[in-house]
């Protein structure tokens, strides 16, 4: 490949990897904290491309230009490859899909500064991740009559429907599901469709025979937009 | 029809007919297809199970690329401002006494196993014995504060876990390291890697710090996305659930896990999060998938045979699994 087509090549990757970061997408895709880095990367790949075509143009032509670097040439267009996918297809993020397929829904560990008492207040609002976490850990029944509101999105499957999420703890190939089975009016609304519920767990329901799915008895039904960070972490 | 005379024309004033349709043409005329076929293409992905696969593989390259270019100016820096020389005097001149220095050294470079493998490539073209090199490149992504720190989050019950994993890794690392001073041979490095940067002497350092990273980042760039394309495959159409029934059956347990480690290819950061998730398997299992994963999965061989050439990466992979499964059930034996 020829270095001026390298060049260009890194500085689309460089602008595709900006273009997720500036544009909140790449929440699809990563953990927030990443944001720095990826503007970083981003900034360093242009940095570098331009380098060297300011350095070509001085000089009047590219400095190994003709003999073609043949060992590299073929694998360096796979990098169009996420260049396409961000700017032509932009992966939605992770969602039903994963949630049905995985073997290792609502595994929570017990951590000892999550199992505090409640705030007070009439609707507690909750990620996931602590409602799923105290009802499978939380022996005590802080949760039971408590009315709470989780945020995610709808699926049905064997019959039943559930509220479910992802966490992810860097990127999202390691995204673990969590899902609530939902019981109670249920509106008519598509599967994968975001929805803040407002409601009270059934006590004792997550065990281990069901995979520590609790049940959760839906008092309202809001349907929302797809939240900024589709992920919990 | 004019145009295509003028062209002619053209040509013929040129001297010798040069129809040479160069990458630069190539490259615009990929972009103009993929934009006028843009709704086709996002309707072809629009299956769950290829959606999930494209977002994966578009999340492993945005996990990474930092990582990789954190790597290549490392590797730059190293090519502009350490000289060789330097390197010699800080390395014990014995290779099998500098192996475990390698090994520690891995301490210090925070980040995941892409950053290491143009690191340790450039330490092989500053005269660093590979033995060393390669010590240094298990090690570096294992052993590194952030990954340490990460699984004793992930195992907040089990701190003995972070130990294991350490000296686990550290095992794997500097065995590989011996296994090559006594077997390695030089001819399956492919030339490329081990070919020294001519003479710079006269060039502005920060020139040849920029060349050599954009140099290493476009010879590294292509493998990690070929990488990230097999581990999105293997994670998306590779059934997992039937895993969970392996709970009691140690043997076959070490084994699953080790290749899953290889086929998930997970970021070293992120990989205790997935390892605590597998509850229903006892600890041992779980060190194994924590010390193999750093050492050899998908992303890394595609990266390694990219730096050090096919014929390296098909013997050091293999190898590097067989010893990481060993030390990892040595190490899980004695301390878990």
């Amino acid at each position: 490949m020829r270095r001026e087509t390298q060049n260009i090549l890194l500085v689309l990757l460089g602008g595709a990897l900006l273009k997720i970061s500036f544009s909140g997408l790449y929440l699809r895709y990563v953990q927030k904290s990443l944001l720095p880095l990826l503007i970083a990367a981003g900034v360093t790949m242009i940095g570098l491309a331009l380098f060297a075509i300011i350095r070509d143009i001085r000089r009047g032509k590219a400095a190994d230009d003709g003999h073609e670097h043949s060992h590299s040439s073929r694998s360096t267009w796979l990098m169009l490859l996420p260049v396409l996918a961000v700017f032509l297809i932009s992966p939605p993020a992770l969602g039903g899909d994963v949630v049905n397929s995985a073997a290792d829904t609502n595994q929570t560990q017990r951590s000892r500064n999550l199992l505090g008492n409640l705030p007070s207040g009439d609707v507690i609002p909750l990620s996931m991740t602590e409602f799923v976490t105290r009802t499978a850990w939380d022996e005590s029944g802080t949760l039971d009559g408590r009315r709470v509101k989780l945020t995610g999105f709808l699926l049905r499957a064997d019959g039943a429907t559930y509220v479910a999420r992802l966490a992810i703890s860097c990127c999202a190939a390691d995204a673990r599901p969590l899902k609530v089975r939902v019981t109670g009016d249920v509106p008519a609304l598509p599967d994968e469709q975001w929805v803040e519920v407002t409601g009270q767990v059934v006590p004792k329901s997550a065990n281990e025979k069901n995979s520590w799915v609790p049940s959760f008895t839906v008092e309202s039904f809001t349907a929302v937009a797809e939240p900024v960070e589709p992920y919990e972490s | 029809m004019t145009i295509t005379g003028e062209i002619r024309s053209s040509k013929r004033r040129s001297g010798p007919p040069r129809l040479k349709i160069t990458s630069l043409e190539v490259l615009c005329g990929i972009l103009v297809l993929a934009l006028l076929f843009q709704s086709r293409l996002v309707d072809l992905l629009d299956v769950p199970k290829l959606r999930t696969a494209s977002t994966v593989f578009v999340a492993i390259c945005v996990q990474a690329m930092p990582f990789l270019v954190l790597g290549v100016l490392i590797s730059g820096a190293i090519a502009a401002f350490v000289p060789a020389s330097a390197l010699r005097r800080l390395l014990p001149s014995k290779t099998a006494l500098a192996v475990p220095v390698a090994g520690v050294a891995g301490i210090a470079l925070p980040g995941c196993e892409c950053a290491s493998v143009p690191v340790a490539k450039r330490l092989m073209q500053q005269g660093v014995a590979p033995a060393v090199a390669l010590t240094f490149l298990l090690a570096a992504p294992a052993v590194n504060p952030i990954v340490l720190v990460s699984t004793a989050v992930a195992f907040n019950d089990t701190p003995m876990m972070v130990v294991a994993r350490f000296v686990g890794s550290l095992l794997t690392a500097m065995v590989m390291g011996w296994l090559w001073v006594r077997f390695g041979k030089m001819e399956w490095i492919a030339e490329r890697a081990l070919a020294r940067l001519g003479d710079h002497s006269g060039q502005n350092k920060w020139a040849v710090f920029a060349e050599s990273a954009r140099h290493d980042l476009v010879d590294a760039g292509g493998f990690l996305v070929l990488g990230g394309l097999f581990a999105a495959t293997f994670k998306t159409f590779v059934p997992v659930a039937w895993m969970q029934t392996l709970g009691g059956q140690i043997v076959l347990g070490v084994i699953v896990m080790a290749f899953l480690a290889v086929i998930l290819a997970l970021c070293s950061e992120a990989d205790a999060f997935v390892a605590v998730a597998f509850s229903a398997l006892p600890l041992l299992p779980r060190l194994v998938f924590l010390v193999v994963g750093p050492a050899v999965d998908v992303k890394l061989i595609a990266l390694q045979a990219g730096a050090f050439g096919k014929s390296f990466a098909f013997r050091f992979a293999p190898a590097t699994f067989v010893v990481a499964i060993l030390c990892g059930v040595v190490t899980g034996v004695v301390l878990l």
